[in-house]
């Protein structure tokens, strides 16, 4: 019995241990083999995903050039974001206190807030403030240092954008976001370009958040982005941005304004200013003083923040590629392009404009602006006098299909590609549905929309010998060793009309500019070539009319033109959305009312562009000449030397000794006065007083009166634009009730109004 | 109880086993060495010798794995122990020195013939008893964490000038006593009188003790060497099926009413160890503080970022505070991550060993006695270590065993080297070849 009992236990305990090894072990054995050999590779990517944190690294976004290289418009700067690291703080009350009392006092945030936040475990990173500057920065470092606290608070790198010209070409540059990406203008369109390549810090974190003892930390240095370079000047186009905010407070205009100047040739953009406008540095802020005003009145709601989200949206809007308008009359130079190179009429073609034109179907004739008619006249004078008649007549030889090849050929029917983002298409009548009718209108720039940049585009060709250029603002982009990385393409698209016909017609425009419809953008010795425009609203003013019969016709006032006529080289168009007649002095055209902003563009931006001037005799009759340098001499040289110029003298100060010594001269030497002019000597111990006038408001004055009253003062005016009778003092360069000293030369700008276009409304 | 001793020798004397004839030759000088070797021990006393050495594979094995346990503790605790104690030797100067002592003890009980236990093992298991009825008092009823410190709702341990699990000592004292009981019941152990009743008594009694101290791991470990025990021991096996259907009715209702509030919501939480082993990555392991859900997705992450080799010893990431208390029951899933496939079957079959040798032994011991207490003892480590792997691979639900030789804990390892010391002293009088 005992025997078999051992045996039975012998049994029993090696099955038992058989069991517990083989099934036991084994079970674990087959465990192991599929957690670590089967999902081995799953699971470790796993476990060190959740041990690893990435950080990202920011990439310095490239910077924004001016045409001259040297000018930044836009700039990266280093701005560091704090960041609480709690994994490190939460355990330590008496820590928590003092990161919390520190930092709120140096940030400004609230203290109980940042004390609950050290205490937060569930986040490994919390940001707390972004965007700090350096002595920010420096003071949380003191801090840190002061305190013994290593880690727990973390200075992340970032950059912030500037803008160091403000608004200077805002619209186009646009402006970026918190994260640095770029969200409007230039700043989105060439993104991947600017953005570069972030970096990543990648480094081990055991659970608890805090870092491994050992090293494990994986660097992926950033990319910077690659620098633009413009085709803008900044100069040129502070100078537009100046003028064309005078021409919106000038003329009242209500609906914005925009000027673009291109290079004929290359196709690229010089300047191209917006109204409205914004600081991009502000970009949130709304600059119209009066919308804002307008906003604020409202009560807080909803209703007022769409207010504001619709006036950041239009001031942040580029109005030249993304809003479209009626070229009214400035098409004419293309119309009357198609007309030469087709054959159809020649420079000396004669038409006869009675004052309207019949068109079948219509009950009443489509009016020349001159209703009672030009009579008869050549095509140039068909230009020059912007008679719509005579484009009509020039539609009808063309007929609807040549002449829609054309507008397709001047790039009307398409967008022009410009790297600018938003960029609208044009609204026009597909030749299979344009009606005769149609067809007329549109012959004279009415009831189609395009967009200011296709205008000038196609002005471009009209100059340049024909050739459609390809717009573009940024001229190449370069790495941060000055490497080029990529050039704007300067190759035209194809030849619209032939050297002869670019010739002829910038000829007429030339004589246009200095005598014809659009003398209001006249410049002396630079050979302008313009044309106006003023287009009627019709949509919007139908749209009026629903809403109020009584609504009156609103016009887009518009000039196009380029310059030097015998080889052209820049073009510019300005133009005014809604210039308030009844606020403004009855001023809607585009001769009036951008005639004179372009002509003082041109007159500022042409000599700085090396424009060189050449004056007709005509203009050599009115010319003026050159102060001599008098400071310094004796009053009696200085009077023999003005005399020697045909200038007069007037002295002011000690005149008893004649011998006295000039100490000051106005006009300083070197600038011009008018010829038959007078240079203001002072003399040791003038009194200021006698010597300060004060500017009189020139506005409105003819060249005579202007001249008299301008005497009376003790001060000269220096004559722009039309010296025709007349025209009126547009503008004037140094603003009434300024103090000036006597004998300073004010520049007057001259124009007339003359509404070039006729009333029609076609449903 | 001196008759009972008595009894057991005198069983003792009655080793007729049934030997193949292969092994025959042997049986006279096995028969020879058993009458020497009392006198034998008393002249010299020598660690491995022909005779009266203790078993050397089973010292080595032991020896083995107890390095190699230390050197992983290491490697596993340095990481926590730096951060949470801001000591990185915390855990393994303790367990150092756990083990020196422990080693110790194992010696010092190797030296000591087992046979004086039939004396001690009333006496042990009433020690135990009031142990286990001292943790309870102290610790559940009042409160006083002086003398019965808690861990939340475990309560686990005695202070008495030195901090131990007397749970840990009851397994010894219930291998001991039905050891003992065996050993004296002997033939009648197929009754139910001798062989069922008062095992089950002495059984639940121990059991229920554990079970208060909401030792979950520690009853399971009870209840399977008790049961062990009986069935080599020679209880009938029909009482098993009884009993195994009692137990699981018994932990049926547990796990269905127990702990619930009134609206039937909360429950045990070895109903979330379950859900939590049947999809060790689903949400419920998502943060480290929610459970042990989290704790067995990250011993899963370890084993996975071990592959088949392994990341090099002190390479692991997992026990930067992602695997929780790695030092203790998740010591393994460490292993498996520095040393790999090849390291954790290394150290499988080196516990399969170990097993081996102590049952081996056992067999060959001496007496009855001997064989059941030996028995008991390698089975606890044996049973320990696969019930261990097989929690930390996911293989099973999360029991909370340690790692015998390997998890943290003094308590646990002195005991357990002290019993392996008891094993050596049963292979000293055994009829093993010595190497």
């Amino acid at each position: 019995m005992a025997k078999g009992t051992a045996e039975k236990i012998r049994k029993k305990a090696m099955g038992l241990t058989a069991a517990l090894v083989f099934v036991g072990f084994g079970a674990a054995a087959a465990s192991l083999f599929h957690w670590q050999v089967v999902r081995g590779e799953e699971l470790s990517a796993k476990a060190l995903e959740q041990s690893l944190r990435s950080t990202a690294l920011p990439a310095m976004r490239g910077s924004i050039y001016d045409a001259t290289g040297t000018k930044v418009l836009a700039q990266s700067a280093s701005v560091w974001t704090v960041v609480l690291e709690p994994a490190y703080l939460a355990e330590n009350e008496a820590l928590r206190r003092t990161v919390a009392v520190g930092l709120s006092r140096i940030l400004g945030l609230d203290e109980e807030e940042l004390y609950q936040e050290t205490g937060d475990r569930s986040s490994y990173y919390t940001v707390i403030k972004r965007k700090i500057e350096t002595d920010v920065r420096d003071e949380i470092n003191r801090f840190k240092e002061e305190n013994g606290i290593g880690n727990g608070i973390r200075l992340i790198d970032d950059y912030k954008r500037y803008y160091p010209y403000g608004t200077v070409a805002s619209n186009v540059l646009g402006f970026t976001g918190s994260d640095n990406q770029g969200l409007e203008g230039l700043e989105v369109y060439y993104e991947s370009e600017l953005s570069g390549s972030a970096g990543r810090l990648v480094a081990a974190k055991n659970g608890f958040g805090t870092d491994m003892p050992f090293e494990y930390e994986q660097v992926v240095e950033p990319e910077d982005g690659y620098n633009l370079v413009l085709t803008i000047d900044e100069t040129v186009q502070s100078i537009m941005e100046k003028y064309l905010a005078e021409g919106i407070e000038k003329f009242k205009v209500k609906n914005g304004a925009v000027a673009v100047m291109m290079d004929v040739n290359t196709g690229g953009i010089i300047g191209l200013a917006v109204q409205p406008t914004y600081d991009p540095n502000d970009y949130l802020t709304i600059l119209d003083k009066n919308l804002l005003a307008k906003i604020e009145a409202l009560p807080e709601g909803e209703e007022r923040d769409e207010a504001e989200g619709l006036a950041q949206s239009t001031q942040w809007r580029n109005k030249a590629v993304s809003d479209t308008y009626y070229p009214g009359s400035v098409y004419k130079m293309c119309v009357g392009s198609m007309g030469l190179e087709e054959g159809a009429i020649t420079e000396e073609s004669q038409f006869t404009c009675s004052g309207g034109f019949r068109v079948e179907g219509m009950d009443d004739p489509i009016h020349c602006w001159k209703t009672s008619g030009h009579g008869s006249e050549t095509f140039r004078e068909g230009l020059c006098n912007s008679c719509n008649p005579w484009f009509m007549h020039i539609g009808e030889l063309l007929t609807v299909p040549t002449f829609c090849k054309y507008r397709e050929s001047f790039g009307f029917t398409s967008k022009t590609g410009i790297d600018l983002p938003g960029e609208s298409g044009s609204l026009y009548h597909d030749e299979a549905d344009m009606s005769f009718a149609d067809l007329m209108v549109e012959s004279f720039g009415q009831n189609f929309s395009i967009t200011p940049i296709q205008m000038i585009t196609a002005c471009a060709s009209v100059a340049n010998g024909g050739y459609l250029v390809r717009p573009h603002v940024v001229d190449r982009i370069v790495d941060n060793s000055g490497n080029i990385v990529k050039t704007a393409d300067t190759s035209y698209r194809r030849q619209v009309i032939s050297e002869s016909t670019s010739r002829t017609v910038t000829d007429i425009l030339k004589q246009n500019a200095a005598s014809g419809t659009a003398r209001g953008g006249y410049v002396a010795g630079y050979r302008i070539c313009g044309k106006t425009g003023t287009s009627e609203k019709v949509a919007k003013h139908n749209e009026d009319l629903a809403k109020d019969p009584s609504a009156q016709m609103t016009y887009i006032a518009s000039y196009c033109g380029f310059a030097p006529a015998e080889d052209p080289k820049y073009a510019l168009l300005v133009f005014f959305d809604e210039p308030d007649g009844d606020e403004n002095g009855g001023f809607t055209g585009g001769n009036a009312v951008a005639g004179p902003i372009f002509s003082a563009m041109m007159q500022e931006i042409l000599p700085y562009l090396g424009v060189e001037v050449e004056y007709s005799d005509d203009e050599y009759n009115e010319m003026y000449t050159v102060s001599p340098k008098v400071v310094g001499l004796s009053i009696t040289d200085a009077q023999a030397a003005l005399q020697e110029q045909g200038l007069k003298y007037n002295i002011v100060g000690d005149e008893s000794d004649w011998d006295n010594v000039v100490v000051e001269q106005i006009p300083e030497s070197g600038s011009t006065v008018p010829k038959d002019g007078m240079v203001v000597l002072y003399t040791s111990g003038y009194d200021m007083d006698d010597a300060l006038v004060e500017v009189p408001d020139f506005s409105g004055s003819g060249l005579v009166n202007a001249s008299y009253l301008a005497a009376e003062c003790g001060l000269q005016i220096s004559v722009n634009g039309s010296r025709d009778e007349g025209t009126v003092v547009m503008m004037q360069a140094t603003p009434a009730g300024d103090k000036v000293k006597k004998g300073t030369v004010i520049t007057l700008t001259f124009a007339e109004e003359l509404n070039t276009e006729t009333y029609v409304h076609i449903n | 109880m001196p008759a009972a001793g008595r009894t057991a020798r005198g069983l003792s004397r009655v080793p007729e086993r049934p030997r193949d004839s292969s092994r025959d030759s042997s049986r006279e000088q096995r028969q020879r060495t058993r009458r020497r070797t009392p006198r034998r021990r008393k002249m010299k006393f020598a660690l491995f010798s022909l005779g009266s050495g203790m078993d050397m594979p089973l010292f080595v094995f032991v020896m083995v794995l107890l390095a190699i346990g230390l050197v992983m503790l290491f490697s596993a605790s340095y990481a926590d122990s730096y951060y949470r104690e801001g000591n990185s030797y915390h855990y393994i100067s303790r367990q150092a020195g756990f083990a020196a002592f422990g080693v110790a003890v194992m010696l010092a009980a190797s030296a000591v013939d087992y046979h004086h236990y039939h004396k001690l093992a009333l006496l042990v298991t009433g020690v135990t008893v009031i142990m286990l009825l001292m943790v309870l008092i102290f610790g559940r009823v009042l409160g006083i964490q002086s003398i019965a410190p808690s861990e939340g709702v475990a309560y686990r341990w005695l202070n008495l000038g030195v901090q131990f699990q007397p749970s840990e000592i009851a397994k010894f004292a219930l291998i001991l006593l039905f050891a003992h009981m065996i050993s004296i019941y002997a033939d009648k152990m197929d009754t139910f009188r001798y062989g069922v009743l008062p095992f089950v008594g002495v059984l639940g009694m121990f059991a229920a003790l554990v079970f208060l101290e909401n030792h979950m791991s520690g009853t399971l470990i009870i209840l399977a060497l008790g049961a062990i025990m009986m069935f080599v021991g020679g209880t009938k096996p029909r009482w098993f099926v009884i009993g195994g259907i009692a137990l699981a009715l018994l932990l049926g209702a547990y796990l269905l009413l127990g702990g619930k509030d009134e609206s039937g919501e909360g429950g045990v939480y070895q109903m979330d160890r379950v859900a939590g082993w049947l999809d060790p990555f689903g949400e419920k392991s998502t943060g480290p503080d929610s459970n042990d859900t989290w704790q067995i997705k990250q011993s899963l992450y370890a084993i996975g970022s071990g592959g088949l080799f392994g990341v090099g010893l002190g390479q692991s990431r997992q026990k930067y505070m992602y695997l929780p208390k790695p030092q203790n029951d998740f010591i393994f899933a460490i292993v498996c991550e520095e040393l790999g496939m090849v390291g954790a079957l290394v150290i499988m079959i080196l516990f399969a060993l170990l097993v081996w040798r102590g049952v081996y032994v056992s067999l060959h011991a001496r007496d009855r006695f001997g064989t059941m207490l030996g028995l008991g003892l390698i089975f606890q480590v044996g049973l320990q270590a696969v019930l261990n792997i097989c929690v930390v691979t996911n293989t099973i639900p999360n029991t909370g065993i340690s790692l015998p030789f390997f998890s943290a804990g003094g308590t646990s390892l002195v005991m357990l080297l002290g019993q392996m010391g008891i094993l050596l002293n049963i292979s000293r009088s055994a009829t093993v070849e010595r190497t």
